[in-house]
């Protein structure tokens, strides 16, 4: 008999096949499978473990040159931590450095030796190995050298101090060019001050955690003002012990925020300020007489010039501080136990007029507190002690002894050691003489200095522009050739703690892990041209590699810095009054070597024309965004405010009072117009800036770097141009007219 | 026994019982039966084969060999860091100790010397036991402060003489080792199984930081991460 | 009840953060960020979308030029016990039991594998310490080099917040472990922001314990569900019974009083 195969027999198989797949695991697995994949997509990283251990070394990220832990595991870095034996940051970090990983593994890296092959910053590249990218750099400088004309190369440095400038300077000094030129800074400003008023060559120091009372003209106190994370811990310290901070500036920036009183002043008249302070001291006779009496030269050249037109009155009017606050600010500061003038605008990158640097100076001055416990101390300069005097054949000899093309050293600015503002302006002119090569080491010009525009086109004069970034910036980007350098925890490297630090430190930067690039340390790259070079270059540069010419330079406390990775002079301590100022007259110099007191101190006017400009806009330095040579990680910029960008929209700060006035609400679109051209902003309605004020954040409009950065917001330094100051050949701008129009 | 066997069995029976029915019945329980049977061989035969990939270890490791060798058990090649972290499966560095010449001259040790040592290339061990990244396992908190022993969740693998074919789930990618060799997740040692549910039966029992206000259990950081 | 066993005695885990010292730099939003593996988008300018388990609000007296005033003020999860232990707005919603009190430390925790993105926690947290991943984590190119192994990443869809980096006390239990101890001295376990802080503005430690210095600072008292009993002291949104374990410190009544307002973290709020 036949079996009945129907409809219903293939139910039935399918609801046995049903009660079956539920007596077995397969629904219950499947499910439970399923469900860890979607809590767990397979895209989403797993990061390898490994054995955890921290290396100590110096961050040369910025010039601050903390000591950091770099935890690791396996062979990944993945945290950088503050080092809590480091004698400045103590275990703090800033935020640049906390977020530095993503330097050193980020997309952005420059990741092998190119040279340009498309136009210039059509970012156009050709990877060419490392002994072509040197032969290539050895040939330029070669044929230069040959045609007898070494002072027509010029090295711009981002870094002041350390083993690395200084084999710079020395390599250029071998070749025959006395242009090498360090990125301007208040670094300038002080040493200009030091030399004018001390008679030394030295740098500043100051005894910051035994001050008491510290008056800040518009210094970014904890907003990267010297070393940052150091800064901030001496805040810290100045709260536990009660001392007054007085911040004068015409924002309310975070260290405003936190001072005891914010002061708010007319940008670019602090130095009216600091003379209506000393007219208060010097009219009340509330100045120290045993330095001013015994050790000190000029005061009468001083008091009759500050007594002449300085009076609280006539200062409160051009400054729009209260007469009653002068008066105020200058007992209080006289009668303070440690008083400590600071200047600096903000992180300092901009340096301002000399003026402004001697009148606040004579202001600790006038208190003796200068060399003292808890005041200003002039330090010797960090140098490479153990290196040899470098050999000079006669083509060098004669390069050396040309002008410098920026001008410092020369007639118009004798005290000067490097302007680097003005080098742009010299390279267009193509005086003394055109220049023929450009060689960028950790500075990014065509991004940070004022007038961004003009350098760019000064720039593109220039025949051959080599760069050792590390990360494609916007002076990478015009580049002939780039040499990139290993990053910051790639490398053998030393920072030489300046900026303020008030003793001899130096920090070891080691390699913490191996170059995750094809990229070669700097230093060796120099030094292999000089040997491709030969002769006394050779002999001069006649290190093996950059690791043996790092340990020489610091022999004398290569143990030291070996063992804790770091050196520091504890016992450093000033020279006496008796010994401090080797001037003519042996003394501290009130007039600082200068017959025109009223044109040093003369306040520098803004650029632009005031009848067709009604505002004044003024570019402030924000902790949260970096602003030297490096970008801002995208960690960085994941903190700043809602309030200063919106999308890629900048969001300029505006008074109240002013935006209403111009018929201005809290959004509103805009377009910034100053003298050097225009953005599109919208309006942020702040009551943290003068009225008449614009202000906006430095270190945002990259064109460079990634998706991360760029394009988010303008660069000040395409609405700001540089203003000379004419005593001293220093970029003096503070600001400049601006109006705001509806868009 | 086997189950299909039964099914015929059974049919058979019932067509003889009642001849004169219309033969749905039968038909529809045969059907039944079939399907009860086929979903049952592919629920506990085939799925598991197919959810699982093979693989085997890129060196087929001797334990038992090396235990003979070594002083510390198992300790020897499986350390604590000075942190306490635990190092898991060794690295070459470890291997190289005795190892930088070659150990015999079996194909084994052919391959591991001139693939890996040779080349200073890391072994990519298949790590049986591997938990997935949301979960935190410390080591020495079993092993130094609870007294552990390894075979209590590894089971016997120092006594093998041979690595076992490593099963990757298709789905969640985890080690099979975690849902347990057998299907049904059915345990009779502690080893079998390395899911959340065999660590909290421990935890439940010995008491271990029950501290969790949701769950009146062990609280979720104890474990995860 | 809590069963300890000779697991050690039960802690408090808190900081104290003064707001004195704060300068608003950021470095714990960006510690934080480094520890814990928090994903970042090309555009972070939405706060509301923009994940940041600390985050560093600026308050204002509101006052108008020239007498306003700012005051920093870093925010991470309060880790609320709430008015009985393990009342917390977020665990008492969770319908998932992702987010956890957990009784031994006082660390409310987030298992984001556990977490189906309901979202009710962030509805329910008053001090808007919850984020929602909206998009799956990407890291640029090379960057998932940095990724920390200790912490898992996350995955679209799931909530995320800061849980006091108790990776950080695992560890710290390892190394302790291993030297056969189940206490964890003061320095042991400190978080990533507290680690970081150049300021040193935050401090860490178990409230319980009268040596660390969380305790001597805030003066916790325990009668009164933790009300710090420094008047310089105080806690964000006391009046709601949360009972967090986060407490600040300011010189400044403006601040202190600010510590009150209802509307204290909304987005009106700026941070900058």
């Amino acid at each position: 008999m036949s079996m009945k195969i129907d409809r219903r027999s293939f139910l039935a198989l399918g609801v046995g096949g049903a009660v079956g797949t539920a007596l077995t695991p397969l629904p219950w697995k499947i499910q439970d499978d399923l469900a860890i994949w979607t809590q767990m997509w397979p895209w989403t990283p797993d990061p390898p473990g490994g054995a955890n251990t921290y290396v100590n070394t110096v961050s040369p990220l910025c010039g601050s040159g903390c000591g950091v832990t770099v935890r690791k595991v396996g062979e990944r870095a993945v945290k950088i931590e503050g080092r809590k034996d480091f004698p400045t940051n103590e275990g703090g970090l800033c935020n640049l450095c906390a977020a530095g990983l993503q330097m050193l593994y980020g997309p952005t890296r420059v990741p092998f030796p190119m040279k340009r092959i498309g136009e210039r910053g059509a970012n156009e590249w050709q990877r060419i190995s490392w002994e072509e990218a040197i032969s290539m750099l050895a040939e330029q400088l070669g044929e230069i050298r040959q045609a007898g004309q070494p002072e027509t190369v010029c090295c711009l440095s981002g870094r002041r101090y350390g083993s690395m400038p200084d084999l710079l300077k020395r390599f250029m000094t071998a070749y025959g060019s006395p242009n090498f030129t360090v990125m301007p800074s208040m670094a300038d400003g002080y040493d200009m001050m030091l030399k004018r008023m001390h008679g030394v060559e030295g740098r500043v120091g100051f005894d910051l955690g035994k001050a008491d009372y510290i008056l800040s003209f518009g210094s970014g106190l904890i907003e990267g003002w010297g070393n940052t994370a150091y800064m901030i811990r001496i805040n810290s310290l100045w709260k536990e012990n009660n001392a007054t901070i007085k911040q004068i500036e015409p924002r309310l920036s975070n260290t405003a925020a936190k001072a005891d009183q914010w002061i708010p002043i007319t940008p670019g008249t602090e130095v009216l300020l600091a003379l209506g302070i000393a007219y208060v001291i010097i009219k009340e006779s509330l100045y120290n007489y045993d330095f001013v009496n015994n050790y000190a030269s000029g005061f009468e050249a001083l008091r009759s010039f500050v007594l002449s037109g300085y009076s609280p009155g006539n200062v409160a009017k051009q400054t729009g501080v209260d007469q009653s606050t002068i008066v105020t600010l200058a007992r209080e500061f006289a009668r303070s136990r440690r008083p400590l003038a600071l200047c600096g605008r903000g992180q300092g990158h901009v340096p301002g007029a000399l003026g402004g640097y001697v009148a606040v100076h004579l202001l600790n001055a006038l208190v003796g507190n200068i060399n003292r416990p808890g005041g200003v101390w002039a330090l010797p300069r960090p140098a490479m002690e153990g290196w040899p005097e470098p050999m000079l054949d006669a083509q060098a000899q004669a390069g050396m002894a040309k002008p410098r093309l920026d001008g410092a050293g020369g007639p118009a600015f004798p005290f000067a050691e490097q302007l680097a503002n003005r080098l742009p302006q010299a390279i267009t002119a193509g005086r003394p003489y055109p220049l023929k090569a450009l060689l960028v080491y950790e500075a990014n010009p065509v991004f940070s200095m004022p007038g961004a525009a003009a350098v760019r086109q000064a720039l593109q004069q220039v025949p051959f522009i080599v760069s050792f970034a590390t990360h494609m910036d916007e002076t990478a980007a015009i580049a002939d050739l780039i040499l990139p350098n290993h990053a910051h925890l790639e490398r053998w490297d030393d920072v030489a703690v300046t900026a303020g630090y008030n003793r001899p430190l130096v920090g070891l930067a080691q390699a913490v892990v191996a170059p995750q690039q094809d990229t070669m340390h700097t230093g060796d790259v120099f030094l292999q041209v000089a040997a491709t070079l030969g002769g006394s270059l050779a002999a001069s540069l006649a290190w093996n590699d950059y690791a043996a010419c790092l340990q020489e330079g610091h022999a004398a406390h290569w143990a030291d810095l070996e063992e804790n990775g770091y050196w520091l002079d504890r016992s450093y301590a000033p020279e006496t009054w008796s010994f401090a100022f080797p001037t003519p007259s042996g003394k501290f110099d009130f007039t600082a070597s200068d017959g025109d007191l009223k044109a040093l101190f003369a306040p520098i006017p803004a650029e632009g024309d005031g009848g067709s400009y009604n505002l004044k806009l003024i570019a402030y330095d924000s902790v949260r965004i970096a602003n030297g040579a490096v970008g801002s990680p995208p960690f960085l910029i994941k903190t700043v405010s809602d309030k200063v960008l919106e999308g890629n929209t900048l969001l300029v700060d505006v008074n109240p009072e002013t935006a209403q006035a111009a018929g201005f609400r809290e959004g509103d679109a805009a377009l910034l117009k100053t003298p050097l051209g225009s953005a599109s902003v919208r309006v942020h309605l702040s009551p943290d800036l003068m009225p008449g004020l614009v202000a906006i954040p430095r270190g945002l409009g990259h064109t460079a770097y990634d998706d991360y950065l760029a394009e988010k917001g303008i660069n000040a330094n395409d609405l700001i141009g540089p203003v000379e100051d004419p005593a001293s050949g220093l970029d003096a701008t503070w600001g400049i007219l601006a109006s705001l129009v509806k868009a | 026994m086997s189950k299909s066997d039964d099914t015929k069995h059974v049919a058979g029976e019932r067509q003889e019982k009642a001849p004169d029915t219309s033969g749905t019945g039968a038909s529809i329980l045969l059907f039944f039966v079939i399907g009860f049977a086929l979903s049952l061989v592919v629920g506990w035969g085939i799925f598991p084969k197919l959810l699982y990939s093979k693989k085997k270890q890129p060196v087929d490791f001797n334990h038992a060999m090396h235990l003979e060798l070594v002083d510390e058990g198992c300790q020897s090649c499986h350390f604590f860091r000075a942190d306490g972290s635990f190092s898991g499966a060794p690295t070459l560095a470890q291997c190289i100790g005795c190892h930088d010449e070659m150990q015999g001259d079996t194909a084994n040790e052919m391959n591991f010397y001139e693939n890996y040592i040779q080349k200073d290339r890391e072994v990519p061990w298949l790590i049986y036991a591997k938990q997935p990244q949301c979960v935190f396992f410390s080591h020495v908190a079993h092993v130094k402060m609870a007294n552990m022993d390894c075979v209590t969740c590894h089971g016997f693998i120092g006594d093998s003489t041979q690595l076992p074919i490593y099963e990757q789930n298709r789905i969640s990618l985890y080690s099979r080792n975690i849902w347990g060799k057998n299907i049904g997740g059915f345990k009779e040692n502690t080893w079998d199984r390395m899911k959340m549910d065999d660590c909290s039966e421990c935890h439940v029992r010995e008491g271990v930081r029950q501290a969790s206000v949701q769950t009146a259990k062990g609280g979720c950081f104890v474990c995860h991460k | 009840m809590t069963q300890t066993g000779d697991f050690g005695k039960p802690k408090r885990y808190g900081m104290v953060i003064d707001l004195d010292k704060c300068t608003g730099c950021g470095t714990c939003m960006v510690a934080c960020m480094a520890e814990n593996n928090v994903p970042f988008k090309k555009d972070e300018s939405d706060k509301l979308k923009s994940i940041t388990w600390m985050r560093v609000y600026r308050l204002t007296n509101g006052k108008p030029y020239p007498d306003n005033e700012i005051c920093y003020l870093p925010r991470p999860c309060q880790h609320c016990a709430g008015k009985h232990e393990g009342h917390s707005p977020c665990v008492s919603v969770c319908p998932a039991t992702a987010t956890d009190y957990d009784k031994d430390t006082g660390i409310v925790s987030q298992i984001y594998t556990r977490c189906f993105g309901c979202r009710y926690c962030m509805a329910a947290c008053p001090y808007h310490a919850r984020y929602f991943n909206w998009w799956d984590p990407v890291w640029p190119k090379g960057m998932e080099k940095y990724l920390n192994p200790n912490v898992s990443a996350r995955m679209r869809g799931i909530v995320e917040k800061c849980g006091f980096c108790f990776q950080r006390y695992q560890k710290a239990m390892e190394q302790a472990n291993m030297e056969g101890r189940r206490e964890l001295e003061e320095h042991e376990y400190q978080t990533a922001c507290t680690q970081a802080c150049p300021a040193g503005a935050i401090t860490f430690g178990d409230l319980y314990n009268p040596h660390h210095k969380v305790h001597q600072m805030a003066q916790p008292d325990f009668t009164k569900g933790g009300r710090p009993r420094n008047p310089k002291a105080f806690r964000l949104l006391e009046e709601l019974q949360t009972n967090p374990k986060v407490y600040y410190m300011s010189s400044k009544e403006w601040v202190r009083k600010a510590g009150y307002k209802p509307d204290l973290l909304d987005h009106q709020a700026a941070e900058h």
